[in-house]
């Protein structure tokens, strides 16, 4: 009898603990399925979830200082990329003991709540990152300034130009060091521009395409003879079908309003008084865009986008789109046009050229009770750690001394010969400002910017002006809410 | 020693109740009873009313989960705000607007598949009640996705089913219009559970009633409707107070679908969506503890006033008079 009672104590305890414990799913280092991209901004990390590797030698637990690295909010949850992130790891704490650093890899759609519990619950992480501008925008108010710890232990910034270290200069101090930049550039398909017979766009600025200059009024025109319906008319035809199209001229590739906006130039979405601003030369650029869907149907609308013609929303990849603007980090995910793709640069508008640029970092939050360790560890993260990471985060090297290892790297999977000079061209054509600028109430705005772009990708019939006019309306309430 | 106290209080007012001292046996059968129901019990402590009790909190303060050293007290204010919000109004219309549809597909469907997989004429009975199940056992997410795929305007097979009749197929997805027939045809797919409660329920039905029914003449719309309705209403009212409480929590199928944006044009912006969305997309917690709390208020209005209709329409057998 006292042996079943005993029986009956473990079994009820194992019930309690399976009761309290995790989804095996979503424990360990379980690596799954994903269609991450690189880059924080569109990165969709489907699987992975806390891991924290054993890579600590338990005997040098006992004094060393734990330092939580938080991997989530930008790309870094691939499988190849949780590999190396745990090798980087265990690299790290085996050239040491008096620092043992965990990681800690969530979903990517769940890092951002995860992040925030972590924080309200007062156990929040110590180092995080690859992240992005927009990615850390959410978290403005916590990130530590880095510059009284590179003042103290003499860290040599030098191996930036002053400009990309400006850049992580913020409200908040020196929020980053440079990691892994990603300018916005043209990925083109040679097979559909050969089937066509036309020449390929530009891999130089200032370049014309065909005696023409490459600009927005060239890619409308060649994205409509790249655009094919099931009769084999093309856009320009009078016997075009809208409703059957097979291939597409352009597309904004897993897009976002101010990305696309800022090829027409940069600008600000707050004015100097504070009241929301949306630049005319992006208004230029919405109307564009919303003619290219509904009028002339070059661009594919949300449900062509989300069809199994263009691969469920990765439409480039589908080997069904001529043209794609997006950033350096979609080289991730080009499995089904492996070998038929090349850069070229953005076009430019009212003769001016804009790529877009996305860069990561890894910052420190500010609620960190070892701030020196931590930044021991990111120093290490953007030293030696960094070609390891660059190259599974499909970063190019904001430190132009590892670029020729990256690309080089990056040729052997690419084997076409793509020009990564583009790549390297683009970065002296940045957006100031960022089109990832902060916003007064940030997550709000964000999300109204967002209901108007999936309005011109969705709805037929629209007055764009109109459109411009009810986000700005709404903005105004929306920046009033936050003073 | 029961009737001894009876007979006592009978005679003489009721002195103060002592409390009856167990035996061993009792003793130890009670300790049994909290040992395996305690997994159960700590669960309920720590993931319920633990953070129900926390929310409730929270819907007094003004808290941001990135900035929770500045909570502050703010009484009545997130309460006061919701009266005022336009959104919740918005989301509780939109919940209306799908529950005019989902609710009498979610009674109507599973009790016609109820109704056709218990008749006589039916043959292979088990088969197509495990096919009709079916659905219910596939993981959602993997439904809606699929879902998606399936009712895509471009590429999706309904509506190259429906063109090949000669209808052109809306844009389910992405129409204000049409996105709430798509949510109900989603959602028409797992009405398995539902259906293998009617089944049961219809199963349980005395089969003298429908003889003597038959008897009567009576033909199978009547026998329908004067038996097998009636005798099944408890099931029926179980359905419906399942259904109007899932219909106020519906998150999952325009979450997969749409995030939470509530596209198109805040159309799939339900309540409980819009909730997610200001808890743990704008991290406004307090508010969203106030919009959690006040679904809790709508529910059980509209579940005791389902309850209060119950005596006009559901038949219990075997009620006490």
């Amino acid at each position: 009898m006292k042996r079943l009672r005993w029986l009956a104590v473990v079994f009820a305890l194992a019930l309690v603990v399976a009761a309290c414990g995790g989804d095996d799913d979503t424990t360990g280092d379980t690596a799954a399925d994903t269609t991450a991209a690189p880059g924080d901004t569109t990165a969709e990390t489907t699987t992975t979830a806390e891991a924290a590797p054993d890579t600590t030698a338990p005997e040098a637990m006992g004094d060393a200082v734990e330092i939580r690295w938080f991997v989530g909010l930008g790309t870094g949850g691939n499988p190849e990329q949780i590999e190396a992130q745990e090798a980087v790891v265990e690299a790290f704490n085996a050239s040491q003991d008096e620092i043992n650093l965990v990681l800690e890899i969530v979903q990517n759609d769940v890092a951002y709540d995860t992040l925030s519990t972590q924080i309200a619950s007062g156990n929040a992480p110590d180092i995080i990152g690859p992240v992005g501008i927009r990615g850390a925008n959410a978290f403005n108010g916590r990130w530590l300034d880095l510059q009284p710890l590179v003042d103290a232990s003499g860290y040599d910034l030098s191996r930036w130009t002053q400009e990309q270290v400006d850049v992580w200069r913020t409200d908040e101090g020196l929020v980053g060091l440079p990691f892994g930049v990603f300018p916005a550039m043209m990925f083109y398909n040679k097979a559909l521009f050969d089937e066509a017979g036309l020449p390929y766009p530009p891999q130089e600025f200032g370049a014309d395409y065909d005696g023409k200059p490459w600009n927005m009024d060239t890619v409308r025109e060649i994205s409509q003879f790249l655009t094919v319906d099931a009769n084999g008319n093309d856009a320009t035809s009078p016997d075009f079908d809208p409703d059957n199209v097979i291939q597409f001229g352009y597309v904004d590739q897993w897009s976002e309003p101010q990305r696309f906006a800022t090829m027409f130039g940069a600008g600000s979405m707050t004015n100097d008084d504070g009241t929301p601003n949306v630049p005319s030369q992006w208004v230029d650029g919405f109307k564009w865009y919303y003619d290219g869907v509904w009028t002339d149907n070059f661009i594919p609308s949300q449900d062509y986008a989300d069809s199994d013609l263009l691969a469920a929303g990765n439409p480039f990849d589908s080997g069904n789109v001529a043209m794609a603007h997006t950033h350096l980090w979609y080289i991730c995910c080009l499995a089904g046009v492996a070998d038929s793709w090349d850069l070229a640069v953005v076009p430019e508008y009212n003769g001016e050229t804009t790529a877009a640029l996305h860069a990561d970092v890894f910052r420190i939050l500010n609620t960190t009770e070892h701030p020196e360790e931590a930044f021991e560890v990111l120093t290490y993260l953007v030293g030696e750690g960094a070609p390891a990471l660059l190259d599974v985060y499909g970063a190019m090297p904001a430190d132009v001394t590892l670029q020729d290892a990256f690309f080089a790297k990056q040729d052997e999977t690419y084997t076409q010969g793509v020009n990564w000079q583009v790549a390297v061209d683009s970065l002296a054509f940045p957006d100031i400002p960022s089109h990832e600028q902060d916003m007064p109430n940030f997550l709000k705005s964000q999300d109204r910017w967002g209901a108007f772009w999936s309005a011109l990708n969705t709805t037929p019939g629209l007055d764009v002006d109109a459109e411009v006019s009810s986000l700005l309306a709404d903005l105004e309430t929306i920046y009033a809410e936050a003073n | 020693m029961t009737v001894e106290a009876t007979s006592d209080a009978v005679r003489a007012p009721a002195p103060p109740k002592k409390r009856k001292k167990l035996g061993q046996t009792e003793r130890q059968q009670r300790r049994w009873g909290f040992l395996f129901i305690s997994p159960w019990i700590v669960g309920f402590l720590l993931f319920f009313l633990l953070p129900m009790a926390a929310s409730l909190v929270f819907s007094f303060l003004e808290f941001d989960l990135i900035r929770p050293e500045d909570a502050r007290f703010v009484g009545l204010e997130n309460y006061q705000r919701w009266f005022g919000d336009p959104l919740v109004w918005e989301s509780l219309l939109v919940t209306v607007k799908y529950a005019a549809i989902a609710i009498p597909l979610s009674l109507a469907l599973p009790l016609g598949f109820a109704w056709l997989l218990t008749s006589k004429s039916l043959w292979g009975k088990p088969l197509f009640r495990t096919l009709f199940f079916m659905p219910t056992i596939v993981p959602f997410v993997s439904g809606v996705l699929i879902w998606s795929g399936f009712l895509n305007t471009q590429t999706g097979w309904l509506n190259q089913m429906l063109e090949t009749i000669g209808i052109p197929g809306p844009d389910w997805l992405n129409s204000t219009v049409w996105i709430y027939p798509a949510l109900a045809l989603i959602g028409a797919w797992t009405v398995g559970n539902a259906m293998l409660l009617f089944i049961a329920g219809i199963q349980g039905i005395p089969v003298e009633l429908y003889e003597a029914a038959d008897v009567d003449g009576a033909n199978t719309w009547h026998k329908f409707k004067s038996i097998t309705v009636p005798m099944i209403s408890p099931i029926l009212f179980y359905n419906l107070v399942l259904v109007v409480i899932a219909l106020f929590q519906y998150f999952l199928v325009p979450f997969v679908l749409k995030g939470p944006s509530g596209d198109p044009a805040n159309s799939t912006l339900f309540y409980s969506l819009y909730f997610f969305k200001t808890a743990f997309t704008f991290n406004d917690m307090g508010y969203g503890a106030t919009l959690a709390w006040m679904l809790f208020v709508i529910i059980m209005i509209i579940t005791i006033v389902i309850f209060g209709t119950a005596k006009y329409w559901v038949y219990y057998e075997f009620e006490e008079v």
